[in-house]
Order: C-alpha cells, then sequence, then structure tokens
C-alpha cells in the first residue's frame, strides 16, 4: 500500500450536495477531488491516482454517470452509485454493478460506504 | 349515454346479412346456422366484417351494422374495397405489417391500429383478424371484429402520465432533502456544531421519509399510516432483523405525516443511543390501530422495546426531560405520549387525532 494520501472522486451536479460530500470526504482523512459532469469526471480519472468513487447517477438532462462508473470498473477501482431513483435508474448502469447508496444518506455515511469498497479491496488483495 | 350508436338490438332490422346470405348459398350460412348469423350479426354491437380471400386485395365482402356506424360508411362504400381505407396519417406501419403477415400465415392476430371514420376523425381500432374455414378445411373468408379503444388508450396515457410525473416529483423531493441535508451539515461544520447539525439533520431527514411515503397516492389525499411508519424507521433497521411492525392498512389525513415521523424518529434515535437498539440482541415492535369511536377517532401506535440494556427504572422516571420533544409535538397535535419503563425496555403509547377523510 501506498503511503499517498487516498483521493476520492466525487461526481454530482448538485453543487450543494457536492460540497457537503466534499466536506465529509476530508473529515475522513482523504482528499476531495470534485466535478459536476460525467466530463469533468473523465478527465480527473485519467489525470489522478483515484481510491474510491461516489457517483451521483443522474446527471440531467437524461445524462448519467455510466462512462465514468464503465471507466472505474475497467481499473478495478471501487465506487458507489448515489442517487434519488433507483427505479429510473439505467439498466446499463445498473449492469456495472458499484454498490447503491440511496439519496438522502448522510454524506458521512456515504463515505463510509465508498471507503468500505475500498478496504474490502485492499483484504482482498492482501 | 351517447345516441348514435345505443341499443342496436332494438332498431330497425338489418338486412344486410340476410342479403349477403342470399348472395353466397355455398358457404354454410343456410338453415339454422344462416339464421344464427342473421341475427347475431344484425345485434352485436361489435363491428364485424368478412374479406373474400381469392378476389384481388380481398375486399370487404360483408359488413355488419356495427361496422358502419363505427366507421360511418355505408355499406355501398364499404364492400368491394379492401380494408386499408381505414388507415391514414399516423397509422403505425408496423401494426399494417402484422395484419399483412397474418393473413399470408392464415393466422389469428389481435391488433391496436390507428384508424379513420369517413367525416375523419381517427379512433384507436383493436382489430381482431383471422382465418373462417369450411367443413373440409378450406379457407373461406377473413374474418374481422373492430372495437374502438380509443378511450381505454387515453386512459391508459393518463395513468402513465400521472405514473411519470409522481416519479419526477418524488426524485425531486428527494434531491431537495438530500440539497437541505447538505446546507445543515456544512452550515454545522463551518460553525463547529456539527453535533447539533446532525440532530437537525436527522429529524430534516426523518421528515423526508415520511413525506416520502405520501407521493405515491397524492391524489387521494391520505395516507397509509403502516408505510409512513416503516418508511421512516428503515434506517434504523437496515437488516429489516431488529424492528417488527404490525398493523393493518390504517389510513390517516395527510396532516398526520410530520408529528408522527418525527415522533418515531426520536424514540428510534433513542433507542438506538440508550435503549433496545444499541445492543445487538435487542429488538422494538410497531404496532398500529385505529381506537376511539365515530366521535374521536385515535391513531394508537404502541412501541415496545425488548431485550435492550436493563432499564434503571428509579432513574428514568425521575428524569423530567425525558423525551420532552416528542411530548411537545404530540401535545400540539392534540395527542400525547404515555411511558412505562419495564426492566427489558421502554413501552410507549402514541396517540394521535384520526382524521380520516370527510363523507
Amino acid at each position: 500500500m501506498s503511503d499517498l494520501p487516498c483521493q476520492v472522486l466525487v461526481l454530482d451536479d448538485e453543487p450543494l450536495i457536492l460540497l457537503d460530500l466534499e466536506f465529509a470526504v476530508e473529515d475522513a482523512g482523504c482528499v476531495p477531488l470534485t466535478a459536476l459532469e460525467a466530463d469533468e469526471a473523465l478527465e480527473i480519472v485519467a489525470a489522478e491516482e483515484i481510491s474510491a468513487a461516489i457517483l451521483d447517477v443522474s446527471l440531467g438532462q437524461g445524462r448519467t454517470c455510466e462512462p465514468v462508473a464503465r471507466a472505474l470498473a475497467a481499473m478495478g477501482i471501487p465506487y458507489v452509485l448515489h442517487t434519488g431513483d433507483l427505479d429510473r435508474m439505467d439498466e446499463a448502469v445498473r449492469e456495472l454493478g458499484g454498490v447503491l447508496v440511496p439519496k438522502p444518506t448522510p454524506a458521512a455515511v456515504v463515505v463510509s460506504r465508498a471507503l468500505q469498497g475500498l478496504i474490502a479491496q485492499q483484504r482482498r488483495a492482501g | 349515454m351517447p345516441t348514435h350508436r345505443e341499443d342496436q338490438a332494438h332498431r330497425a332490422y338489418d338486412d344486410s346479412p340476410d342479403r349477403f346470405r342470399a348472395s353466397h348459398p355455398g358457404d354454410s350460412f343456410s338453415g339454422a346456422s344462416g339464421v344464427l348469423f342473421e341475427q347475431a350479426m344484425a345485434q352485436t354491437r361489435m363491428a364485424i366484417c368478412l374479406c373474400d380471400p381469392y378476389t384481388e386485395d380481398q375486399p370487404i365482402v360483408f359488413a355488419n351494422r356495427a361496422f358502419r356506424d363505427l366507421t360511418g360508411y355505408d355499406e355501398s362504400e364499404t364492400v368491394g374495397r379492401n380494408c386499408r381505407f381505414l388507415q391514414g396519417p399516423g397509422t403505425d406501419p408496423a401494426a399494417v405489417a402484422r395484419i399483412r403477415a397474418a393473413l399470408a400465415q392464415e393466422d389469428v392476430v389481435v391488433v391496436e391500429i390507428l384508424n379513420y371514420r369517413k367525416n375523419g376523425e381517427a379512433f384507436w381500432n383493436a382489430l381482431h383478424l383471422g382465418p373462417i374455414y369450411d367443413h373440409q378445411g378450406r379457407l373461406l373468408y377473413f374474418f374481422g371484429s373492430q372495437w374502438d379503444v380509443s378511450d381505454v388508450r387515453a386512459a391508459r396515457a393518463d395513468e402513465r402520465h400521472a405514473r411519470e410525473l409522481a416519479r419526477e416529483l418524488s426524485h425531486r423531493m428527494k434531491n431537495m432533502f438530500a440539497v437541505i441535508g447538505g446546507i445543515v451539515n456544512f452550515t454545522g461544520r463551518a460553525r463547529g456544531i456539527e453535533t447539533e447539525a446532525r440532530e437537525i439533520n436527522d429529524r430534516i431527514q426523518a421528515l423526508g421519509r415520511a413525506y416520502e411515503t405520501t407521493l405515491d397516492e397524492a391524489s387521494s389525499g391520505s395516507i397509509e399510516v403502516g408505510q409512513a411508519i416503516r418508511s421512516v424507521l428503515g434506517p434504523y433497521d437496515p437488516e429489516g432483523q431488529r424492528i417488527r411492525f404490525e398493523g393493518n392498512g390504517l389510513r390517516s389525513d395527510f396532516s398526520a405525516v410530520s408529528v408522527l415521523g418525527l415522533s418515531l424518529h426520536e424514540l428510534a434515535a433513542n433507542a438506538v443511543k440508550h435503549g433496545a437498539l444499541s445492543v445487538p440482541a435487542g429488538n422494538v415492535t410497531v404496532r398500529w390501530t385505529r381506537n376511539g369511536g365515530a366521535e374521536h377517532p385515535t391513531i394508537v401506535i404502541d412501541w415496545i422495546e425488548e431485550g435492550g440494556p436493563n432499564v434503571d427504572i428509579a432513574g428514568v422516571t425521575m428524569s423530567p426531560k425525558a423525551g420532552s420533544i416528542v411530548d411537545r409535538m404530540l401535545g400540539m397535535a392534540r395527542g400525547n405520549i404515555e411511558r412505562e419503563w419495564r426492566p427489558q425496555g421502554l413501552r410507549a403509547t402514541l396517540r394521535l387525532p384520526l382524521r380520516e377523510e370527510v363523507g
């Protein structure tokens, strides 16, 4: 395991929720990297070392976090899907198999769910 | 009652089946079955036509009165033409293709297709189509029955639209509660009052969950009490093992939601901190019933904790502050709460006036 601080990608199209999650990630001792749009998130994924991610599913105007989830899944980075509408959630996103966290859930809980995935992964890696 | 298509059985005699029989003597439309055909065709409200599979373009050879009433075309405008004259702009080519395929394979098919009456008015036609054979199994006719399902389709569309709207509303409301939670949290963080902010936020989120359940039936104006209770208490029992729910489909006026939701949240939060939900073996039973006569109907909720840490009975009864927020909220709603501290845990009874639908 590296000694670098763990960096957590947070994607949400609602700035105030993003702000809350950013604080919560800091409180958990990690470095938050925030994105309001999928493209912004993809740039971060390409440029940075990400340990875990929190993805809002519907990003407005019919867009979803699917491309970001796909990229993270391909890289084996754990992520949680933070969504207010489990019913309407895109089948394609559902099939990617991230951990679902329904909205609203306290930000601290969302972050701990995201980091649980990371811990589980590190445990498997030994 | 619509005037133009009513009670066809009692209208003037329809001689079109009779004339059709006379011109098709070889098709078993004779004797008793012929009379039956004649009367059935004349009386049924189902629009029916027969098409000749052996003549070029499979024209209609018979159309009953209901068919003429439905389409607005009279017999001379119908017989001799292929059924497609009912189609028009907006008729789905896929539906037409299904009809063609069924005809080619002598298959039975039911298709909802957009058709037009003679006056240009569009209607949705539930078309049932199938082959009719003679005794030797030779194809005689294609049979078509038509039924106007425009109203049914409109109702289906309305229902779908209402469902989509409710879902969008639910999504936005959840999002709004999430944003409010965010604001409370970061304000608390900036002010160094995280604990207070957390307490406020927990209450707001409990309120959000209680309201969530009302959306499905927003138009009815009432809520199912059990649904609201389950929704509020859900996060305190993520595995679904610790809280038992007992109750029927009791319904209440919308106004009960906030106090009911917040009171249960406070009880659950206390149980997590000090009571039955603070230890792995503890559990809670929540039971809701309707009590009182027609004069003063009441929602009664029993909250029964068991298997928690041993309650210091002398200690809690001496505490005047115990649950004061709950007491005041319920009091404001003209209800009350009674607590009984037992060694195995708290037993509380909440009462709230039940406002049922008027009339």
